[in-house]
């Protein structure tokens, strides 16, 4: 179990600043996931933590010891590709031996621990096929064997389930992050599946523009996220974000937009008594903290009105986009609800689960 | 009625189509079985103004060619200038285009260009100096100096062929083995390398095929060492017109048969999966 620390890690390509001054720590054993778009340079900061890429300045240590400069091979680290990367001119029992061979382990330790490393992830039927031979999951199998045969001081994963097929992803979510804690090695797993972060990881680090916009657990992330991004980027559906002015009426803090009024709970009032109502702020609700009239597990809410433009029959759930003034208002109400599109519908928001944002800025105010 | 009329208006496609593909089928081999019947055709035979088609066969054009005008030697010295001319592109070929396909450097595209560039001087206008420089150094009249001239002639194609040959083996077969502990050398050599042959081996033999084919370079470079085509356009060339068929046949069936049996790789050569 290793500790990383990452010191002010700058990964320029020419003018684009894939990573821009990230510093992040990572505790013995934990399961960290690297969450972000496309672009946003979580796989160049897991690329720079591997060695395959030259970082432009800072530094990386594994508990003490530098190894920014140090190649990949030295590293003592494994990884695990976004395609497998399994080897395909060789046997599976090959490309899971392989790593042990150039670290020079005697013939028998070889057998022992590929046994072992094949028994974990039940591929032990499959050790003289080439990966030609083997389907998309039973790649990654290996991929994932290869990756823990050699016991990596880091276990470093790149996307690995986006290629697999819906419901495998759901069964090797489970089984990875099951590994993981069985063989406690500190994993550093780089994803733009929120689901897969929200399940998986320890600890989330939310990336944007090269920069972590927020690091903590999946409690954390979702409860208090830090800015507008992190708000919409974790959650499904999406985080409602409107567009509101600060009122002051009857001795009380009132957001308002158009066809909307949220009242501000007392708890919440020291937090906005010093905003200044000229400017504006953005009002954050999640779809799942909206209700529809009896349902409402608290007092706490504001009543508001739309005609239903649209609803998504999940069956299990039951995601309603609800006209209003400002534009559409998402509502998540679990079960198989009959709801009429065109039909005039009340729903409750939940005033004690609201988030405020600046508008300027795009951060919490809470 | 009106659903007949469209399978004959295809039948009508389809054999045109098969006129054209015969035409040109028979444009390339014509000249290919032509040379094949001729060079086994006894001199009688071949005089034979009213014989289109010669009866009587022998071998007795190849026994001369190869022992009487001492082409065994020639063949041999071919060999060995090809085999020279491909281990020369190859040490000198892989790293560069390994540089190609792997990493972005400035004027990266301007160098492609420039090796076929090299393509635009005319050998002749190369191999008066060449012949010179090579007299000056001592390698002219010798094998050494033949597959030098030859390696020039091969090595910008064989760089860009390997270029897109690497380019065809996913890096991340090579990041792997690097982070499973091999330098990067070590890991072209243990992995890409491998997953590479079957291409690199097809360019070996375009390679050979371009030296074994080459005749003015050879020509002017050597006197007594020279090169099959070479030889055959010093000595054959003097010679009766089946000896010449007898050469050129000689001539074209290894490139034939080797084109034969790798033909597959050819095409992954110029960077085209057939996956």
């Amino acid at each position: 179990m290793v500790k990383v620390r990452l010191e002010g890690l700058k990964k320029y390509f020419d003018k684009v600043k894939a990573v821009n001054d990230i510093d992040l720590e990572i505790i013995p054993g934990e399961f960290v996931v690297l969450l972000g778009p496309s672009g946003c340079g979580k796989t160049t900061l897991l690329r720079c933590i591997s060695g395959l890429e030259r970082v432009t300045e800072g530094r990386i240590f594994f508990d003490n010891d530098n190894i920014t400069y140090l190649s990949p091979k030295d590293r003592n680290i494994s990884m695990v590709f976004q395609n497998y990367a399994v080897w395909p001119h060789m046997t599976v029992k090959n490309n899971i031996a392989f790593p042990l061979r150039i670290k020079k382990y005697s013939q028998h330790q070889i057998q022992e621990k590929v046994i072992w490393a094949v028994n974990l992830l039940g591929i032990d039927n499959l050790l003289d096929r080439y990966p030609a031979q083997l389907s998309g999951g039973q790649r990654q199998r290996v991929a994932v064997a290869r990756a823990i045969v050699m016991e990596p001081r880091v276990l470093l994963m790149d996307e690995p389930l986006s290629n697999l097929d819906a419901l495998l992803r759901v069964r090797m979510r489970a089984e990875i992050k099951k590994l993981q804690e069985k063989l406690k090695v500190t994993t550093i797993y780089v994803t733009h599946d929120q689901v897969e972060a929200m399940t998986m990881g320890d600890r989330i680090a939310v990336l944007e523009q090269g920069i972590i916009q927020q690091f903590g657990s999946s409690d954390d992330i979702y409860h208090n996220p830090v800015n507008t991004f992190v708000a919409g980027f974790v959650g499904s559906p999406q985080m409602n974000f409107i567009e509101v002015e600060m009122v002051h009426k009857n001795e009380m803090f009132c957001l308002r937009a158009k066809g909307l009024e949220v009242p501000i709970v007392d708890n919440l009032k020291d937090k906005v008594s010093k905003l200044s109502s000229k400017r504006n702020y953005i009002l954050g609700i999640r779809p799942e903290h909206i209700y529809l009239t009896g349902r409402a597990q608290t007092d706490k809410v504001a009543t508001t009105k739309g005609k239903v433009y649209f609803a998504e029959l999940l069956r299990s759930d039951t995601v309603i986009h609800l006209e209003k003034e400002f534009g559409l208002l998402v509502i998540k109400s679990p079960g198989d609800l009959k709801i009429e599109e065109g039909k005039e519908l009340e729903v409750l928001i939940d005033l004690s689960r609201i988030h405020l944002f600046e508008k300027d800025t795009s951060k919490t105010i809470f | 009625m009106k659903s007949q009329r469209i399978p004959i208006a295809l039948k009508i496609k389809q054999l045109v189509t098969i006129i054209i593909v015969g035409f040109i089928v028979i444009w390339f081999l014509a000249p290919l079985v032509l040379i094949t019947i001729s060079a086994f055709a006894s001199p009688g035979d071949y005089y034979q103004i009213d014989k289109v088609i010669p009866t009587h066969f022998t071998l007795n054009q190849f026994k001369s060619l190869f022992f009487g005008l001492e082409a065994w030697k020639a063949i041999l010295t071919s060999i060995k200038v090809a085999g020279i001319t491909i281990l020369l592109s190859f040490i000198m070929g892989l790293p560069a285009g390994y540089a190609l396909s792997r990493y972005i450097f400035p004027g990266k595209n301007f160098l492609k260009l420039l090796c076929l560039a090299t393509k635009m001087f005319p050998l002749m206008v190369l191999a008066v100096p060449l012949l010179i420089i090579f007299m000056k150094v001592g390698v002219s009249d010798t094998i050494w100096g033949t597959s030098l001239a030859h390696t020039a002639m091969v090595l910008p194609i064989i760089i860009l062929i390997f270029s897109s040959i690497l380019s065809g083996v996913s890096v991340d077969y090579e990041e792997a083995a690097m982070i499973f502990g091999l330098s990067r050398i070590h890991a072209f050599f243990r992995i890409t390398l491998p997953l590479a042959l079957p291409g690199l081996a097809a360019s070996a033999i375009f390679a050979f095929m371009m030296s074994w084919n080459e005749v003015f370079v050879a020509t002017i470079l050597t006197l007594t060492n020279r090169t099959l085509p070479a030889h055959i356009l010093k000595t054959a060339m003097a010679s009766p017109d089946y000896l010449k068929f007898t050469a050129g046949f000689i001539m074209a069936v290894p490139a034939m048969v080797f084109i034969f049996f790798v033909r597959k790789h050819l095409v992954t050569m110029w960077g085209i999966s057939l996956k």
